[in-house]
C-alpha cells in the first residue's frame, strides 16, 4: 500500500485526538455508568419503600375491611335496638290504650249501679216516708251516704290514674297568682276560719293545672287538718336551693306521727279516721305524682297534735 | 200508635236509670208522653217506623231524645250518626246522657252533632235536677225550627 509521506506525518496526530476522543468517550461513559449506579441504587431504595408502602396498605385495608364490618355489625345491632325500641312503643300504646278503655269502663259500670242504690234509697224516703222511723231514715241516709262515698272514691281512682298518663304542659307558673285563686276556691267550697299567710312565692315552670290540683289537696289538707284549733294558721313558703325550689305548707293542725310518715303518700292510706276527718286517701298520692312527674320530691315533717309541714321541691 | 204528641224518647238500656229518669221527669211535670226504648236499633226502629214499630207516624217526631252511649248492639254514637245523618231526624235535639266523663267518646257526640252531652250525677239529688232541667230547657225554653 503506498503512502503519502505528509499522510504519514498526519498519522500520529490523528491518533493523538482520536486518543484524546476516546479518553473523553471513556469518561462520559464513566459517568453515565456512575449516575446509572446511583439512578439504580435510588430505583432500589423507591422499590423497598414501594413495596413497603404496599405492605402498609394491604395492612390498613384489611383494618378498613375489618372496621367496614364492625360497623356492619353495629348498623345491624341499631336496626335490631330500634326495631325493639319500635315494638316496645307499640306495645306501651296499646297497653295505655287498654288502661284508657279500663277507666272508663270502671268509671261507667261502677257509677251506674250506685247511682240505682242512691236512687232507690231515696225513692223509698220520698214514697214511703211514713213507713219509716227515725231509726229507719237514719239507716236509709247511711246508705245513700256511703253510695256518694263510693262516687268519690270512683272519681278520685280515676283521677290518680289519668294522671300517669298525661303528658305535662310547662309554662310560667305565678305560684302568688295560683295560691291566691286556690285560696278562693277553697273557701266557697268550704268556709273556714283559718288564718292563711304568705309573702311572695317564687315563679316556677311547671303544667298549671297540675299546680293548681297539687296546691289545692295540700291547702285544704292543711286547712282540714288544723280546723279543729282555736286558731288555725296555715303559712306558705318558698325558697331558692341550688337548681330547686323549695315550698312548703305548714299548719298547727293535728299533725301527725314521723312514724307513719311514709305512710302518708300511699294511695288508700290515711292516718285519721274518716270519722275524724272526712277524705279518700287519694289526695296526696295524687300530689306525689304530679310532684315526681315533674321531677321534683315531696316530703312531710309533723308531730302529733303539733301541726305538719309539706314540702314540695320543683327543679327550676 | 196513636198521634198523640210525643215529648221524649228515651234511649236507656240500665232499666235502673230509665226507671229514675222516667220518674224525676214526671215529678217535674214533663215528658209525659215519654216513649222509652232499650237499645240502639228500637230508637231507630221507632224514628223510621220499623221493626216493632212498622206503621208508626214517623212524622210524629220526638221534641227530645235522650241517649245512652254505652249500650249493647247498636250503640248510642251509632244511633246518633244515624239521626243526625236522616232530614227527617237531624232536627230533633238529642242529648246524650252518659255514665262517665272518662268517655274518649265526647267529643266524637259533639262532631256527629249532639246538642248537649252530660254526665250522670251519681247521687240521686243531682241526677233528678239534671233530668229535669234538661227537661224543662229542651221542652219549654228552647224554640224549635216550625
Amino acid at each position: 500500500m503506498f503512502k503519502h509521506p505528509i499522510d504519514k506525518e498526519k498519522e500520529p496526530n490523528e491518533l493523538l485526538i482520536a486518543n484524546q476522543q476516546l479518553a473523553f468517550q471513556y469518561e462520559e461513559m464513566e459517568k453515565r455508568i456512575t449516575e446509572l449506579i446511583i439512578a439504580n441504587k435510588e430505583l432500589l431504595i423507591q422499590n423497598v419503600e414501594k413495596e413497603k408502602r404496599t405492605e402498609e396498605l394491604i395492612i390498613a385495608n384489611k383494618e378498613l375491611i375489618f372496621q367496614n364490618r364492625e360497623k356492619e355489625a353495629q348498623a345491624e345491632e341499631l336496626i335490631a335496638a330500634s326495631k325493639e325500641v319500635v315494638e316496645r312503643t307499640t306495645q306501651l300504646e296499646s297497653a295505655n290504650r287498654e288502661l284508657e278503655s279500663f277507666s272508663y269502663s270502671v268509671s261507667h259500670d261502677l257509677r251506674a249501679p250506685l247511682r240505682a242504690v242512691n236512687g232507690y234509697a231515696r225513692i223509698l224516703e220520698e214514697d214511703y216516708n211514713s213507713l219509716f222511723d227515725a231509726e229507719g231514715k237514719r239507716l236509709l241516709g247511711e246508705v245513700q251516704n256511703n253510695a256518694k262515698k263510693m262516687g268519690t272514691l270512683i272519681d278520685d281512682l280515676l283521677s290518680f290514674s289519668r294522671l300517669g298518663r298525661k303528658e305535662i304542659k310547662k309554662t310560667n307558673v305565678d305560684m302568688n297568682v295560683l295560691t291566691e285563686a286556690v285560696l278562693i276556691e277553697i273557701g266557697q267550697a268550704v268556709p273556714h276560719h283559718a288564718t292563711i299567710k304568705f309573702g311572695h312565692l317564687l315563679p316556677l315552670k311547671a303544667d298549671h293545672a297540675l299546680m293548681e290540683r297539687v296546691m289545692t289537696n295540700l291547702l285544704s289538707n292543711a286547712i282540714k287538718y288544723s280546723s279543729k284549733k282555736e286558731y288555725p294558721a296555715v303559712e306558705i313558703v318558698s325558697k331558692k336551693e341550688g337548681d330547686q325550689i323549695i315550698y312548703s305548707i305548714k299548719d298547727n293542725g293535728v299533725g301527725f306521727d314521723m312514724q307513719y310518715g311514709h305512710k302518708l303518700f300511699g294511695v288508700f292510706q290515711r292516718l285519721h279516721s274518716t270519722e275524724e276527718f272526712p277524705g279518700t286517701g287519694v289526695g296526696l298520692a295524687i300530689v306525689q305524682r304530679i310532684v315526681h312527674k315533674h321531677e321534683g320530691r315531696i316530703w312531710a315533717e309533723g308531730k302529733e297534735g303539733a301541726g305538719a309541714t309539706f314540702f314540695f321541691s320543683m327543679p327550676t | 200508635m196513636n198521634n198523640t204528641e210525643i215529648e221524649v224518647l228515651l234511649v236507656e238500656d240500665n232499666m235502673n236509670d230509665a226507671e229514675l229518669a222516667i220518674r224525676a221527669l214526671s215529678k217535674s211535670k214533663i215528658g209525659s208522653n215519654l216513649v222509652h226504648v232499650k237499645d240502639g236499633s228500637s230508637a231507630i226502629d221507632f224514628l223510621f217506623g220499623k221493626g216493632l214499630f212498622a206503621g208508626r207516624n214517623i212524622n210524629n217526631r220526638p221534641k227530645l231524645i235522650l241517649l245512652d252511649l254505652k249500650m249493647p248492639k247498636m250503640d248510642g254514637i251509632e244511633v246518633l250518626t244515624i239521626i243526625k245523618d236522616n232530614e227527617l231526624t237531624k232536627k230533633i235535639p238529642v242529648v246524650v246522657l252518659t255514665s262517665s266523663k272518662e268517655n274518649p267518646d265526647i267529643e266524637r257526640a259533639y262532631a256527629l252533632g249532639a246538642n248537649s252531652y252530660i254526665v250522670k250525677p251519681v247521687e240521686f239529688d243531682g241526677f233528678i235536677r239534671a233530668v229535669s232541667e234538661i227537661g224543662s230547657y229542651w221542652l219549654l225554653y228552647n224554640q224549635y225550627p216550625v
